[in-house]
């Protein structure tokens, strides 16, 4: 119990509480279902992404060539649906098409990152880069709006149940899937091992290339997801909507705790992330805070959050490193 | 069906431009304790490698587990087979719990999906921990435990994969003195239980003290095999090295000046207390200790980086404070750290790099940028005086020899003309030849006028360069003790016992783990 109350998620969540309070002070907006609603669908695409770089982290790599991978599924999906039959087939068929071009993408950086063993920042600035220059090759930039699309797929977008949005759903059964795995599979707890020690996950007899193709795959199946996610919410195709937003996925899994060094990170720590980032940003609008001053805002959040945390690491290991001396 | 548990025989194996080893033959017996030994280089982690399946030995090599041929292809192989090695630096996950550290590795050839059984990992690991009689909470992250609690905890995972045969490297290198008694209870509680263990280890005392026979290797060659009591200390050195080697005490009686540096009630709250002690012109000090003692945080604290502390330092008679390194360096205190690879050298870089480092600011020419020239003339002139081998000024520092790292570190810190030198570990993972030379230089600083500290667990290390010797126990100065009186065994007595005589000194028997004498803490 102890060991909860004292815990990181539960630091973070007690952030969220006090911030809540202000910002429920602040603005009577705030604390409304439908505020809170909008919070978590505007952030679900943020929060499938970020649980998926959570896996990479853990394992003590990165991806940005995220937001690339997403907006490339977002790309050929707009081109995809165009033609697609206005029946529930065509939303089968996403959710086949989606995820499975995500999952190639990312096992590819996957490939490059285990086999030929580069540092994973440099192979997926590459991929991230090559995937950017093609998706601006294709679409010429252009902006495409979901009008010719089947008129299913906007149902599917607006679906709601009890009020819920379809994103929220799909992002927490991504959070619960995802917790699932690395709690209670052997790949899972095979991520934790090779980012704790990677020298002792290989001699434990871990086969630590299938792990990272497995982790980027991964990440690139939720990139997949979060395409169908962002291309709901947004109901269009926007070349350059995600440009940058992979900075914003990794802030979220460091700011829910995970250590960027590998080891260390928990679902319910990333989950968290992404709803202080999502209220932080809320409550700057509701405070009729320039938008600007968020960017300001979260990497101050991030730093100081950071920051905390390798003092309280220093702390316990200047504890573990005390002498007895003789009084 | 052979007597040997373990049969290892023609095993050889070359690496590009090194044959490691060289026709090695290694036979276990069920329930002993092996005691593996031989200089640094002869050869014991590469046959320890092969055994692991981390290496493959050269074609020809016999190999058979159990009467069998072993097949071991990957660490993991061995481990299933029930051939478990403790690694020196352990193979622990720091970041997950211990039940699942002693589990894992179990489910590695099991589908990915494969749902985890998390009390089947607890039940597991319950019965191997008591097993070894110890107790420790399943759920704590392995990082949150004592090294010793660690090493159990890899025993622990020995058992759990029903191991047949142990292999511990140096496993008694980072515990106390208590933590190693009980470390031998578990091994004489594993022999019970008919376990087999290889143990290696450079302390030959503690050899004697647990092993019933030991392997001896050199250069890579297999020198022979004995029953522990046809061997005593010298001759194990003399099969380990082919020649009598302990090197020389210093002999004292030398020419001391002035006071040069002094500490005074020096304390700082959970390291060190009341440390008071004066270096005198031309001598050196040796400062030695158990692990734990606060020797190394003492030096750390004099060069600043282990700060704030209360007392007094004085350099030729003036106060001063210092609170950064950087104020260390500028009041003339050099501190060259133990290890030398992580903290001493930038190994991908030159020896002219490397040793320039300090001093890049007075190296600048008329237009403020770095002269080469100046540094290469640096670099080649402590080459020269410190005899730094091979004399190539361009070579990166990483390709060299241990011993003639070390000098490159030494000149290094000289080129910054330090008024006191604090030395950690000079010696360390250093062939013994280049040992001596490092003690000879390190003397011929000191008569040369600079103050020379060392700090040393090695008992003849600190017998051989000391004028002075203080022992340091619980962050207190134990005794001080000057050269002419000082033997490992008084030595070992204050470091133990806080005292010069001990009690159970008087009629201790032989196998006792009082007195190393020999080799190091």
């Amino acid at each position: 119990m102890k060991s909860i109350l004292k815990s990181k998620e539960m630091s973070i969540a007690l952030i969220i509480v006090m911030l809540s309070i202000v910002l429920s002070f602040i603005s009577p907006v705030f604390f409304t279902f439908e505020n809170i609603t909008d919070i978590l669908k505007g952030n679900a695409v943020l929060g499938i992404l970020a649980i998926g770089m959570t896996l990479v982290i853990i394992t003590g790599g990165i991806d940005v060539s995220v937001a690339a991978v997403t907006t490339a599924v977002i790309v050929i999906l707009g081109k995809i649906l165009v033609f697609l039959p206005d029946s529930p087939i065509s939303i089968v068929l996403m959710f086949i098409i989606a995820p499975l071009i995500g999952v190639i993408l990312g096992a590819l950086n996957g490939m490059l990152v285990s086999k030929i063993q580069i540092p994973a920042i440099v192979v997926t600035l590459g991929t991230m880069s090559m995937i950017n220059g093609i998706i601006l090759y294709i679409t010429n930039g252009q902006y495409l709006n979901s009008t010719s699309f089947p008129k299913i797929f906007v149902k599917f977008a607006n679906f709601e149940i009890f009020g819920i949005s379809i994103l929220i759903i799909l992002f927490a059964l991504i959070s619960i899937g995802a917790w699932y795995l690395l709690k209670y599979t052997v790949i899972g707890r095979e991520v934790l091992a090779i980012g704790g020690n990677k020298e002792s996950s290989i001699r434990a007899g871990i086969n630590f290339d299938k792990v990272q193709i497995f982790v980027y795959g991964f990440m690139g199946l939720l990139a997949g997801v979060a395409a169908i996610a962002q291309l709901s919410y947004t109901k269009a195709v926007d070349p350059n909507g995600l440009l940058g937003f992979e900075m914003q996925v990794i802030a979220a899994v460091v700011l829910g705790g995970a250590n960027i060094m590998g080891g260390r990170g928990t679902i319910i720590g990333t989950f968290l992330g992404v709803l202080l980032l999502g209220i932080m940003q809320n409550g700057l609008i509701l405070a009729h805070i320039d938008v600007f001053w968020q960017k300001v805002v979260v990497g101050a959040i991030i730093l100081l959050a950071v920051t905390f945390d390798q003092i309280q690491y220093k702390r316990s290991k200047d504890k573990l490193a005390k002498i007895e001396v003789e009084a | 069906m052979s007597k040997y548990i373990l049969q290892m025989n023609h095993i050889s194996k070359t690496f590009p431009g090194v044959k490691a080893l060289d026709n090695v033959k290694l036979e276990i017996e069920p329930g002993e304790v092996h005691a593996l030994i031989g200089e640094n280089g002869a050869g014991k982690s590469t046959l320890i490698k092969i055994l692991a399946g981390i290496y493959d030995a050269d074609p020809g090599a016999e190999f058979y587990f159990e009467g069998r041929e072993a097949d071991i292809k990957k660490p993991i192989d061995a481990t299933l087979k029930g051939i478990s090695i403790i690694y020196q630096d352990l193979s622990l996950f720091p970041n997950l719990s211990v039940a699942e550290n002693i589990f894992i590795g179990r489910d590695s050839n099991s589908n990915s999906l494969k749902k985890v059984n998390w009390k089947h990992i607890e039940e597991i690991a319950e019965s191997a921990l008591k097993e070894l009689d110890v107790q420790i909470d399943l759920n704590l992250p392995v990082e949150k435990l004592s090294i010793a609690q660690q090493q159990l905890i890899e025993i622990a995972r020995a058992l759990a994969f029903e191991a047949k045969l142990i292999v511990m490297d140096e496993p008694t290198s980072s515990l106390s003195a208590g933590e190693v008694e009980k470390l031998y209870k578990v091994i004489n509680n594993l022999k019970q239980k008919g376990i087999s263990i290889i143990f290696v280890s450079h302390k030959l005392k503690e050899l004697f003290t647990v092993s019933d026979r030991f392997t001896v290797l050199r250069d890579g060659k297999y020198v022979g095999t004995y029953e522990s009591k046809e061997l005593n200390e010298d001759k194990l050195i003399n099969l380990m090295v082919g020649r009598q080697v302990l090197y020389e005490k210093n002999k004292g009686g030398i020419q001391i000046g002035q006071t040069v540096f002094e500490v005074k009630c020096l304390s700082k709250e959970g390291n060190f207390k009341d440390i008071s002690f004066e270096l005198k012109q031309g001598e050196v000090i040796g400062i030695t200790g158990l692990m734990g003692s606060g020797r190394t945080e003492l030096a750390q604290a004099i060069f600043g980086i282990n700060t704030p502390v209360t007392g007094e330092i004085k350099i030729n008679g003036e106060s001063v404070t210092i609170k950064s390194s950087e104020d260390a360096v500028k009041k003339g205190i050099a501190y060259i750290p133990e290890s030398r690879k992580t903290q001493g050298l930038i190994l991908e870089q030159s020896i002219i790099n490397n040793i320039s480092l300090p001093v890049l600011k007075t190296l600048r020419n008329a237009f403020g940028l770095i002269s080469r020239k100046k540094e290469v003339d640096l670099a080649n002139h402590y080459i020269k005086t410190l005899d730094v081998r091979p004399a190539l000024p361009n070579l990166k520092t990483g390709k060299m020899s241990g011993g003639n790292q070390q000098k490159v570190v030494i000149g290094k810190w000289l080129s910054t003309k330090p008024k006191l030198l604090i030395i950690d570990e000079p010696t360390n993972g250093i062939d013994i030849g280049a040992k001596t030379e490092i003690h000879k230089l390190l003397r011929k600083l000191a008569s040369e006028g600079m103050g020379v500290i060392v700090i040393s667990s090695e008992l003849p290390e600190v017998l051989a360069v000391s004028d002075r010797i203080i022992v340091m126990r619980h962050g207190r100065i134990a005794g001080e003790l000057a050269i002419e009186e000082a033997t490992q065994e008084n030595i070992m007595n204050y470091a133990l016992l806080g005292s010069k005589v001990s009690k159970e000194n008087k009629n201790q028997g032989k196998g006792k783990v009082i007195v190393e004498s020999g080799v190091s803490m």
